[in-house]
């Protein structure tokens, strides 16, 4: 009778129907890593290319466009400035990031749950980024709305697989070029708290996102914390222009974290190589992280990496082609050299649709960059097309991806358990191993269980509807938006950002530049 | 799991009639061989027929079961223990069953075909068929036509099930099913076949009464066949 007690755990079907119902398992805020990185040049090769991007910084160099403070600043570090052309003593910019830049840092998020760490062995799984158009199955592709940018959001909030809120996670464009930013970075504090991405497309927009975190976080925990980081494009190649320097500074001066991303379409933005994008690539983000270090020495900086291959028939981008796993591979283990967070991945793709070429592209990418061993992964759900569209479908596949990467990442159990050899002789030759103890005290979290596979048999497919992937997506994605609610947030802090945006927004007028 | 089951004891004994077959439905579902086989000696010292034992108490329990293996609620391995959980109730039952001449569930005689030494597949029909309440003969891999009739002449089951993984084995289903017509021993047999390479179309083509799709599939097919063979 007393083991009985112990034993009548499961509570009959009301029990495990509650328990399994719960499909949306919390996670923890970043992934952390247990296996070895993958790496396919050896320390020469490597070397050869850090070699190779000093030559470009002291010979080349980089333009600083339309920011005569930028230049100052460089000037007086002690490169050789010429014009807007900049020009870095070889080994200059490395030994200034390693002087200050961290090798990992916190990224604050208001729930602390979510404050997640970026750098060293761990992932953050971050939403795409960026596309004006959006589309599902029902409405088609449009152009992206305000409405869209909250959905996308509550969706993100509700995947456990991703650890960000992302940023620009579709650009709203009913909504005024020079005030959407408001209501992008209100959508992120109020409808999640997952930690987010900042504005950067002019560095009053970047400090107003910065005003709104000191009214969610406090001026001096602002002041003091990373609790955004905000992606800054160089405009490769070898070109940083004034709109992405402008929010660089306005960042690293309140000790918020930057993501300096060479944005390379190799071909038509960098050698048609692997290895001389991969020269560029560090060069850039040697000048760019460089930079941010001396505006303010210790402002977390990310080496960012976006690489892709354009056509050689079109000029039209490509994506999940061996050629940008290579430089990806190459970039993180030279961001690992260097001793700063590797940004780079997702699940990109050109595909226009939900459909085979967008799921093998992005799992392409997506694997590459996790064994490659990137820390921040922007894009890693709903991009498609290129990052033109954000896919409400697409996002729902991709978060599926998301969920499967911590298992990868922890690699192996060798634990008694993992080793097994308990089932193995209960379960002795031709016999199955369904009823051994073994597996039921492990069966529940053996193996991964997708949320959109169908594993069923032909019949049971033909009778649920015969859905491919995609509706099957649709449906959990409208399910998910009709079951959200929103975190807790303190109505004062709630009402402090409404006057906010509502006096600032009344302090100038529209425009759509 | 929750802490309010923790912290109860049942005595199954003290409950009324209702609610210890809602506990057995519980039981059953949770996998417990042990309350199941309490729980149906209770009944049965409390004047209930093995037949309303099985059809309210097991039976019942081991529809809910049914029904949430299919909504992917419940997970193989729990089914199979709720399925042994059931064998044991059925372990009494069953003599009880024979000697009031109530009638059967069902009894079935399942094998893998000749040259198919796959038979995981095949064993989980014949957990799931137990968990209906079938008596189920297993005849192991790799079985001839002499064989499977050896098993029908012994068992006289209600239906003889067959299995095969393989393409180059399923065909020897019609072989067997051909003896059977020759033998003309064809109509007294439910035959049901299964296994991945297989189809509608194919059950059809070699004779079989029906295609299984998968193990619960194969369950429920099986009792609602016998059930119109002793409503008929």
């Amino acid at each position: 009778m007393s083991e009985r007690k112990g034993r009548r755990g499961g509570g009959g079907r009301s029990g495990k129907r509650a328990a399994r119902q719960i499909s949306q398992t919390k996670q923890a805020a970043y992934i952390e890593r247990n296996i070895p990185y993958f790496e396919v040049l050896e320390e020469s090769g490597l070397a050869q290319i850090e070699y190779n991007a000093d030559t470009v910084l002291e010979e080349i160099g980089i333009e600083f466009r339309d920011d005569p403070e930028a230049l100052q600043i460089l000037k007086d570090a002690g490169a050789d400035v010429q014009g807007e052309l900049v020009r870095f003593p070889r080994g200059m910019c490395r030994s200034i990031i390693q002087a200050s830049a961290p090798k990992e840092f916190t990224q604050h998020a208001r729930n602390p749950e979510n404050s997640t760490i970026i750098g060293g062995k761990r992932t953050v799984l971050v939403p795409a980024y960026g596309s004006p158009f959006v589309r599902d199955l029902d409405g088609g592709r449009r152009y992206a709305t305000i409405e869209d940018f909250r959905n996308f959001v509550k969706l993100a909030y509700m995947s456990p697989g991703l650890h960000h809120s992302g940023g620009t996670i579709c650009e709203p464009v009913d909504l005024p070029v020079n005030k959407r930013h408001f209501d992008m970075i209100y959508s992120h504090i109020k409808y999640s708290d997952k930690p987010f991405m900042g504005s950067v497309t002019a560095p009053e927009r970047a400090q107003d996102t910065v005003d709104m975190c000191k009214i969610v976080f406090g001026d001096e925990f602002v002041d003091n914390n990373a609790v955004t980081a905000s992606l800054i494009n160089a405009n490769s190649p070898m070109t940083f222009d004034d709109t992405m320097l402008g929010a660089a500074k306005v960042y690293a001066r309140h000790n918020q974290a930057t993501v300096v991303s060479p944005f390379i379409l190799a071909g038509a933005m960098s050698p048609v190589t692997v290895a001389g994008t991969a020269t560029q690539i560090l060069a850039e983000a040697l000048a760019g992280m460089a930079f941010v270090q001396l505006v303010n020495p210790g402002a977390p900086v990310v080496f960012g990496t976006f690489a892709a291959a354009v056509s050689m028939q079109t000029g039209a981008p490509t994506f999940g082609t061996p050629e940008p796993s290579l430089i990806l591979y190459t970039a993180a283990a030279l961001a690992r050299r260097l001793g700063v967070p590797f940004r780079s991945g997702g699940g990109l793709n050109a595909s226009k649709i939900p459909d085979a070429q967008a799921a093998y592209e992005s799992a392409n990418t997506l694997q590459t960059a996790a064994l490659a061993g990137v820390n921040f992964m922007l894009h890693t759900a709903g991009w498609l097309e290129g990052g033109l569209v954000m896919s409400y479908e697409k996002f729902i596949l991709d978060a599926d991806q998301a969920n499967m990467m911590p298992i990868l990442l922890k690699g192996v159990d060798m634990s008694e358990n993992g080793q097994a050899m308990d089932a193995m002789r209960e379960t002795g030759p031709g016999n199955h191993f369904l009823g051994a103890t073994h597996t039921q005290a492990n069966f529940e979290t053996a193996f991964y269980r997708s949320t959109i596979a169908d594993n069923n048999s032909f019949e049971q497919w033909q009778e649920d509807g015969e859905l491919d992937a995609t509706q099957r997506a649709n449906k959990i994605y409208k399910q998910m938006l009709a079951d959200y609610e929103a975190p807790a947030l303190d109505p004062a802090i709630d009402e402090a950002l409404v006057e906010y945006m509502a006096t600032r927004k009344a302090s100038f007028p529209d425009k759509d530049y | 799991m929750s802490e309010e089951y923790d912290d109860e004891e049942i005595i199954l004994s003290e409950l009324p009639d209702d609610e210890l077959v809602e506990q057995m439905h519980d039981d059953l579902y949770d996998g417990l061989k042990d309350e199941i086989i309490e729980g149906t000696e209770i009944l049965l010292s409390r004047g209930w027929s093995a037949e309303k034992v099985l059809s309210e108490a097991l039976v019942g329990g081991m529809t809910i079961v049914g029904i949430d293996f299919r909504d992917g609620i419940l997970f193989v391995p729990e089914v199979l223990l709720a399925a042994n959980a059931m064998k044991g109730g059925m372990g009494i039952l069953r003599p009880l069953l024979a000697e009031t001449g109530a009638k059967p569930i069902g009894k079935m005689v399942i094998g893998t075909v000749k040259g198919d030494i796959h038979d995981i597949g095949k064993n989980l029909v014949a957990m799931m068929l137990e968990g209906a309440g079938f008596e189920v003969i297993d005849i192991g891999i790799n079985n001839s036509v002499e064989e499977y009739f050896a098993a029908l002449e012994e068992h006289k089951p209600d239906v003889l099930g067959m299995s095969a993984l393989l393409t180059t084995t399923m065909p020897y289903m019609k072989v067997v099913i051909d003896a059977m017509t020759e033998k003309g021993i064809r109509d007294d047999y439910i035959v049901l076949v299964g296994g991945a390479p297989l189809n509608e179309e194919f059950g059809e083509a070699v004779g079989a009464t029906a295609y299984c799709r998968d193990a619960a599939t194969a369950a429920s097919t099986a009792v609602e066949l016998v059930a119109q063979k002793y409503a008929a």
